[in-house]
């Protein structure tokens, strides 16, 4: 076993240290320029480097490398998940538009990058120890991006999610900590020993980790910080947060469930769970007044889905989770993004009564708001009905009828809530509400994307193949 | 070639939107010219308009597959003729989106009934529903009738999505429509179930009927022609050309209970249909109760009922677009549509009396016109397959067919004159040529069904 560190290792890393590093020149430059530097620069530094990032992870597609001793994979399935994570950092940055104070911006672009860095870590690792590093890494920078407003409740929102997050990596910890006991190993590869079946520290550590998971993906009944957690922080951190969390942890979960030996007795608990948030998440967001409320309980049912589709750990779900989460990033950023044009800096507008009467004020912007509720709750002809169609194919082929069962009922309940806010949008019968009239250009450019990407997907559903999750 | 037929429709109702909101004559010449297209297109156009481009490879294969042969034809045609006439015969304030929406309904059901792949019938389906969602939402008087339309509709989108999954699954493929094979195996009447719950919802069939008549009474005239004797039939056509040709042992199987609700639905559309007063709303029962003979013959399975369903499919959509237009002309004028409020009409407007009561005998089964060849075929279909005592049964609602529809004529055209308004002019040049064209084809297929049966059954 070669103990040092080789090119190729580096090279395996290369994006990760661009994200990382280039947050270090959005704050030199912040630092040299006199006073600070102006918004427009932060922002364009900031996507430029991210940019750069996911060019050099797209060269690794075909490769498929064990770097630093099976710490970190390359390989498709990294990459594709690097590449989502990366995109939804672009189009998060670019809500920041009309968010946030300017003398802050060096500093929130920063705390973006490095957060980005520690998803696309996570992407790729393959390892308990670099599973928490890049877990931490996300959620450090996370913390402080939920307190960047100044409102009282981007602070409180701030302050709980640092507290329930680090009780869920507690859990998390805790759980691999019993893992290593009962493998001596950190590497996901040693799961696949014979005989830990009969090993109870096996049952525990894969019990707490699991639970640590479900935390962070919100699946119920863990979800109860992120409708708290989206409704504080600013706009673009809750988008951000709300794909980027997923994709990483769902990039985790997968590399965890495929190295248990034939799925895992272990897993059947979490479908339920995955389950239930279906079902509990869509029944939740019914009561919801408040936009980001709303959109959060969405994604805890959006993340069932996503867990639903790995049931069975066939090699088509992992492709139909990936076609749905980049489906989610684009329905679901498309959404923040309209939110965002319609929101000043007190967010008044991620209020659902603000969008009274929008059909009427702004037709277009009403348009494209429909387009993206009709594409979660997954209507024709977009993305989000494609990959519920190839889920529940998914999921009947590996045995778990009950799981589309469920799915189906979550989304007759769906239906009811995004309707709401569109029945809102349309009803003759209501006043329209007056509401800032702000321009965007970035927000409706990555509205504009959003919508193109979610029709495109329908009918070119690309699903690229070597996205297994390998651990060895 | 099937292409266009969809997105031709589609692409020129959102180009309306582009125009004034209060813009009345351009949206409608141009709404009407492309509707007119639409219907001579199928006509002219080779080989059925065959389209085909692979959609999936894994887990099933999928195709955006389109082309208009067999029955597809005939529905292809009664839906462009329908919007036509329903375009025609739309003189509101809000034509442009009103006409828009026309025009977008029917690309979306274009895209359904030249499907030749169960997962774009199913992407269609769904989509169909949104035209008529925005229509109840702007000029419904309820805001809960558009919800319940679409949470039934959705609900049954939702079990065909499951169902289309698990058949893509399990048969490898779903570009299979027009084609013909038994799918077997312990799954098969689930899928069955999960298909049928759509379509019975959308029919509608007794007990999933409760999202109907409000939506056909509230529906502005031309939008509830066209979905009532179109968008009705999309469960009908699901029926013909998914459950039968690929489901047929497993509609066997769930055959008693279909027979069962066919036939509740036949006797409770038309008791219902004679305690109602409101115009509109004694026509939806009527549609229930004969969308019910329709799903009766499918179930039977007899190829002599199956051609007279679509005689009735296509005769029903006839007779049911030109009585909701006719019945838009009367609450124009009469500003009710309570039958007690009515009376001595015929007197006062005979040429829209006249009309009226063409459509009405159509719907009663008078020989000669369409609805009673496609009445009789089904009943001698039925009853060859051994379903005598259904047939039997079946004879009764068509007896009270004629006491609801001449109670209407009855109580409008006929009788004294109860309220004197002053705008009740005769049928207009305009208003005559929407109607016109249902009716010469009511007498046409009533004189000459042959014409549909060899064109469908060849």
């Amino acid at each position: 076993m070669p103990n040092f560190i080789t090119h190729q290792d580096w090279l395996a890393i290369t994006p990760l240290l661009i994200a990382g590093g280039g947050a270090l020149i959005v704050l030199l430059v912040d630092l040299l320029w006199p006073k600070h530097s102006p918004r427009a620069v932060s922002l364009a530094i900031g996507i430029g480097v991210l940019l750069a990032a996911g060019a050099f992870a797209a060269t690794t597609y075909g490769r498929s490398y064990n770097a630093f001793n099976g710490g970190f994979m390359l390989g498709g399935f990294a990459v594709v998940f690097q590449e989502i994570i990366v995109l939804s950092a672009i189009l998060s940055l670019s809500l920041f538009g009309t968010f946030g104070r300017d003398d802050r911006m060096a500093g929130i672009t920063a705390l973006l990058l490095w957060s980005t860095t520690g998803a696309m870590l996570m992407a790729g690792a393959a390892n308990l120890m670099t599973i928490f590093l890049g877990l931490e890494l996300l959620s450090l920078a996370l913390y402080c991006l939920c307190g960047v407003a100044d409102r009282a409740a981007s602070q409180e929102s701030a302050l709980k999610y640092l507290i329930l997050s680090s009780t869920a990596s507690g859990f998390l910890l805790f759980g691999m900590a019993l893992l290593f006991g009962a493998t001596g190993s950190v590497t996901l590869a040693s799961l696949m020993l014979p005989g830990l079946a009969a090993n109870p520290l096996y049952w525990m550590g894969g019990g707490f980790f699991l639970v640590g998971i479900a935390f962070k993906l919100s699946l119920m009944p863990f979800h109860v910080w992120s409708p708290d957690v989206y409704e504080g922080a600013p706009l673009p951190v809750t988008a951000f947060m709300s794909v980027v969390t997923k994709a990483g942890t769902l990039a985790v979960f997968a590399r965890f469930a495929y190295a248990l030996p034939a799925g895992g007795k272990l897993l059947l608990p979490f479908f339920v769970i995955a389950g239930v948030s279906m079902i509990g998440g869509n029944l939740a967001m019914l009561a919801q007044t408040d936009l980001k409320r709303l959109l959060a309980y969405s994604g805890v049912a959006q993340a069932g889905y996503m867990v639903a589709a790995l049931a069975g750990a066939s090699a088509l779900g992992m492709r139909y989770a990936i076609y749905y989460l980049a489906a989610y990033m684009f329905m679901n950023l498309g959404a923040f993004a309209i939110v965002a044009v319609l929101s000043g800096e007190r967010e008044e507008g991620a209020q659902i009564a603000a969008f009274r009467g929008l059909g009427q004020r702004r037709p277009w912007l009403a348009a494209a708001m429909s387009f993206f509720l009709l594409a979660l709750a997954g209507f024709p002809p977009t993305a989000g009905f494609l990959g519920k169609i190839l889920i529940l194919a998914a999921t009947v082929n590996a045995g778990y009828a009950w799981l589309a069962a469920l799915l189906i009922a979550g989304t007759a309940i769906s239906l009811y809530a995004y309707f709401k806010v569109l029945r809102l949008m349309y009803d003759p019968h209501d006043q329209p509400a007056p509401g800032p009239r702000t321009s965007a250009p970035l927000a409706y450019a990555g509205a504009a994307l959003c919508a193109a990407f979610v029709i495109i997907m329908t009918f070119y559903p690309l699903t690229p193949s070597n996205v297994l999750p390998l651990v060895k | 070639m099937a292409l266009v037929l969809i997105l031709l429709p589609i692409a020129a109702g959102c180009a309306l939107f582009l125009l004034p909101r209060g813009e009345r004559t351009i949206s409608r010449l141009a709404g009407s010219a492309v509707a007119a297209l639409t219907f001579v297109l199928p006509l002219v156009a080779q080989n059925g308009g065959e389209f085909s481009v692979r959609w999936l490879s894994r887990p099933f294969t999928a195709a955006l597959h389109f082309a208009w042969t067999g029955p597809s034809l005939w529905l292809v045609l009664l839906l462009a003729l329908c919007t036509y006439c329903a375009i025609v015969a739309t003189n509101t304030a809000q034509n442009r989106s009103m006409i828009a929406l026309l025009l977008m309904l029917e690309g979306c059901m274009m895209g359904l009934f030249t499907a030749r792949d169960i997962l774009a019938f199913a992407l269609f389906w769904d989509l169909m529903l949104i035209p008529p969602f925005f229509a109840l939402i702007e000029w419904g008087t309820h805001r809960d009738t558009a919800w319940r339309f679409l949470i039934y509709n959705f609900s049954g989108g939702l079990t065909l999505l499951l169902a289309t999954a698990a058949f893509g699954v399990l048969s490898g493929s779903t570009d299979v429509i027009g084609s013909t094979h038994q799918f077997a195996g312990s799954w098969a009447p689930w899928i069955f179930a999960g298909f049928a719950f759509a379509f019975a919802v959308k029919t509608p069939l007794w007990p999933l009927h409760t999202w109907m008549p409000n939506t056909y009474a509230e529906l502005p005239p031309p939008f509830v022609a066209v979905v009532s004797a179109v968008q009705s039939k999309a469960g009908l056509y699901g029926f013909i050309v998914i459950a039968l040709p690929f489901l047929r042992t497993s509609m066997a199987e769930w055959r008693w209970l279909i027979v069962a609700l066919a036939l509740v639905s036949l006797l409770y559309g038309a008791f219902v249909a004679l305690t109602q007063t409101d115009m509109k709303r004694i026509v939806a029962y009527s549609s229930l109760s004969h969308l019910g003979l329709i799903v009766l013959a499918i179930v039977s399975a007899n190829p002599i009922a199956i051609k007279g369903a679509l005689v009735y499919i296509v005769a029903h959509g006839l007779f049911s677009a030109a009585l909701f237009l006719i019945l838009g002309y009367y609450e124009e004028r009469e500003e009710t549509r309570s039958v007690l409020k009515l009376g001595g009409l015929g007197a006062v407007n005979p040429k829209l009396a006249g009309a009226f009561t063409i459509a009405a005998l159509a719907a009663l089964g008078l020989p000669g016109l369409a609805g009673f060849a496609g009445e009789l075929v089904i009943l001698t279909g039925v009853f060859r397959a051994g379903y005598f005592w259904p047939a039997l049964i079946a004879l009764i609602p068509i007896v009270i067919a004629s006491a609801y529809m001449l109670r209407l004529l009855q109580d409008t055209i006929n009788g004294p004159q109860l309220a004197d308004i002053p705008q009740r002019r005769d049928l207009t040049f305009a208003e005559a040529l929407a109607v016109a064209p249902l009716l010469a084809a009511l007498l046409y297929v009533g004189i000459y069904p042959h014409a549909l049966l060899a064109a469908v059954m060849h």
